[in-house]
Parts: C-alpha cells; structure tokens; sequence
C-alpha cells in the first residue's frame, strides 16, 4: 500500500516538476470595450470580468491601466505607460483591485471608475484597461519561454461637442486583398466599419461586395489605418476590370466613399498535364 | 378626549377619500398589443486556453529547433458584428536569461512562429517574437470556437551559445478586441 502510495506521489511530482511539460491557462473574459459619453466633471463606475476555469490553479492578476495604439496595418499592438499618448484619459481612471488572487472557478471583477476633470478639453479620449496573470514562483529548467496571459479592453470618452470625420487616403488591391486607408481627422476616436463593391462598368449592381472588418481609428500616434480583406473566391469576383468602391461608415449621419477603376487577375487553378 | 381626536380623524378621511378617488385622469396606454419585450444584452465575451510553457529541446545550438506543436483554444467567442479577436505574443525581455555563469543566450527576436491552421474563421499569421510590440499570432471572428493544434515555435541558431542548462523567456498572449 505504502509503495503504491509512493509511485503516485512520485508520479504526480514528476508531471508537475517536468521542464517541458505545459500547463494551459483556461479562462472565461469580458472583451467589451467601456465607451463612455461624459460632461466634464462626471464620475462613472463600470466593471471588467474574468472567470478562470474549476480545474485551474489559484493564479494571481494585476491590472493596470496603459495607452494602446496599433501598427497601420494593424498587425502590431502596443501597449505603453498612460501619457505616451496625447489624448490619453488613463489619468482619470482608476481601478479596484490592482491585484488579486483568483480562486479555480472564481471570478475576478475590476471596477472601474472614470472622473473627467472639469477643465478636460472637448473631444475624444482613449486607454485600455489591461489585466495581466502574474507568473507563479520558482525556477525553469531547459531552454524554455513561460507563457502568461493578458486581457486587454479598450476605454473610449467622449468629452462634448466631438467632431467625427475622416479621409479614404487610398483604395488598393495587392494580392488577393483589397485595402482601404483611412484618416482620422476629426478629435475623437472612430469605430470603422464598411465594405467594398465591385461593379462592372455601366452597371448599379455589384458582382461581389466584401465586408470589412469593425476597426478602431484613434488618433496620434497612429490616425491612420489600412482595413484589408481577402477578395472572395474567384468564381464570385473572376478577374476584369471593376469600379471598386469602398464605402465606410463612421458613425457620422452619411457614409464616406472612394472609388477606383482596376484590374483584377484572379489566379487560375493548374490544369492537369494532359497525357 | 383622545377618544374624540381619533373619532374626528377617521371623519377627516371619510370626507377626503371621495376626493381623492375623483382625482383621477385618463391616460392612453401606448401599447394595447399586451405585449412584452424580453432583451438579454449579452457582452462581448471569450473563453480562451493557452499553454504555459514551451520547451525546445536543443541538440545542437548551430542549428535551429522546433518545439513541439501547441494548442491554443478560443471558444464562445461573442463580439459584434464585424469586430474580431486579436491573439499576439510580445517578449517580457530582450533576451532570455541565461544560466548561472552568464555568457550568450538566445535574443526574443531569435524565436519566430509558424502561420498555423485555425478552425472556422481564424485566420493565423507567421511573426518574428519582439519585446517592444505584440505581434499578431492569429484573427477570430466570432464564431463558437477558433483554435490550432499546429502551432510551431522556432528557435534559431546560435552557436555562441556556450553555457547549458536554462535559458528562459517569459512571453505574454494577448488578447484584445479593441
């Protein structure tokens, strides 16, 4: 009985000593972004979730507040200290707990509260609320990366009167993707979202439309974003020569547009040699 | 003479009781369709599973090594209409910290990824790991789940490494939908 006891003892301490052996974080989260339409001088509390699922360990989380812009294409994020960003309101915000410890199949809940100053100047504000799992202690062995999770929601404010507007800079095909470039030129951050259309010359009705991804345009450092799709299949769009259309919504009381006459090549699938 | 203050009470209200049911204004109810709107508002929302550690096994520090493919699971995934889940890794540090004894490790910027398959709409990108920017490992749309099985780490050469033992890196996978 006793070696039986041993071997798993044994045999429980080698899985959880093992070097290589890769322990999965689960976990449940909220990714709803906190818009906020305030006065100067408003206060308002909202909330962020996290749920870590029954069969983890305790894990210990830290939240922090951080400014956030992305790369134009929008392949690289960054997250850097409140105040790296001009139009950052991460000074007003704070947030209960900083850190806490969550239990398996316990939840972790950040308030979050949002003071606008009285003398804030008009327009839009913006920063993310980051909640970081904390490593747990002891020493690695091997060559090795330690993974830990990270839960990033935006905070948008808006501060009356907000002037939205924006510029289509460019319409582009390049491979099998078609791209659209957008400026921001109003004083607040702008939800981005559209389509583009194909139509054959002479004609109202579009061979194909392509939707575009739902795309944050912020401000400096970074007003500019190229929103991309991939072409539908060939079949729906074959190659010729189009009026492509970008058409975005802005959140203003009209759509904005551009278009382009271009060529498209759709590449053939290869024939079977023929014997 | 208390008797008579509770009598004269009760006759004040029997006199303005009338009054009060008189007060009465008619109203247009604005629905007469007897019915109810039930509104669950659901939130943007995202169950996810990444592993904790990567181990590469190195042989032969010339040349490059591949870790074993790993699993990384999202599911339930809810967001609005045209919005989708961000996944990307960015390095704790610019180097992973060498073994007691110091000398070359390996930088962050020497561990690349594979573009690996995800289901349903997820959509995976090849990237170079940095500790200044969180590089795109994979898109989500929302979709009940989007996950891989086959995504491959790569350690590059380095043969000026001299030291054995752990040589380590914390990453970080971050998810956002901003």
């Amino acid at each position: 009985m006793r070696f039986r006891i041993l071997c798993a003892v044994a045999a429980v301490a080698v899985v959880v000593c093992h070097p290589s052996t890769a322990f999965a974080l689960k976990f449940s989260s909220s990714f709803e972004s906190i818009h906020l339409d305030a006065r100067r001088g408003d206060t308002q509390t909202r909330s962020f979730t996290l749920t870590i699922a029954k069969e983890e360990h305790a894990t210990r989380f830290r939240s922090k507040i951080e400014d956030w812009w992305t790369t134009e294409d929008g392949k690289q994020s960054f997250y850097r200290p409140v105040g790296t960003v001009a139009r950052s309101c991460g000074k007003w915000v704070t947030i209960n707990p900083v850190e806490a410890i969550v239990q398996p199949g316990g939840t972790l809940e950040v308030r979050v509260t949002i003071s606008v100053p009285r003398d804030a100047a008009t327009g839009g504000y913006w920063s993310v609320l980051t909640v970081d799992e904390l490593p747990p202690p002891g020493p690695r062995a091997g060559v090795a990366m330690q993974f830990l999770a990270s839960i990033s929601v935006g905070i948008f404010v808006n501060v009356d009167p907000v002037i939205r507007s924006a510029r289509i800079d460019g319409v582009r095909l390049a491979g099998d993707e078609a791209a659209v470039r957008v400026r921001n030129t109003g004083n607040a951050p702008l939800s981005v979202e559209g389509r583009f259309e194909f139509l054959r010359k002479g004609q109202q009705q579009p061979v194909a439309t392509l939707k575009l991804p739902k795309t944050t345009l912020v401000l400096d450092p970074a007003p500019v974003r190229l929103i991309s799709a991939k072409l539908p299949a060939a079949a729906a769009l074959p190659s010729g020569h189009y009026l492509v259309r970008a058409i975005l919504d802005v959140g203003l009381d009209h759509y904005i547009g551009a278009q382009k006459e271009m060529d498209i090549r759709r590449e053939q699938p290869a024939r079977a040699p023929v014997r | 003479m208390h008797t008579r203050v509770v009598r004269l009470v009760f006759l004040s209200l029997a006199v303005l009781l009338p009054v009060a049911a008189f007060a009465q204004v008619t109203v247009t109810l604005p629905d007469t369709s007897q019915t109810t709107t039930l509104t669950a508002n659901v939130t943007e929302q995202a169950t996810v599973t990444v592993p904790a550690t990567v181990a590469f096994t190195v042989n032969n520090v010339s040349a490059s090594t591949n870790s074993a493919s790993q699993s990384v699971t999202t599911s339930n995934v809810v967001l609005v209409d045209a919005k989708s889940l961000k996944i990307s890794l960015q390095a704790n540090a610019a180097n992973f910290t060498a073994p007691a004894g110091g000398g070359t490790t390996w930088a962050a910027s020497d561990v690349t990824w594979n573009a690996a398959t995800w289901s349903n709409s997820g959509v995976g990108a090849t990237g170079t790991l940095s500790n200044l920017a969180f590089n795109t490992v994979a898109t989500c749309a929302a979709n009940t789940s989007c996950s891989t099985t086959n995504l491959l780490f790569t350690l590059g050469a380095k043969s000026t490494v001299a030291r054995a033992g752990a040589h380590t890196l914390v990453v970080t996978w971050k998810f956002e939908s901003i």
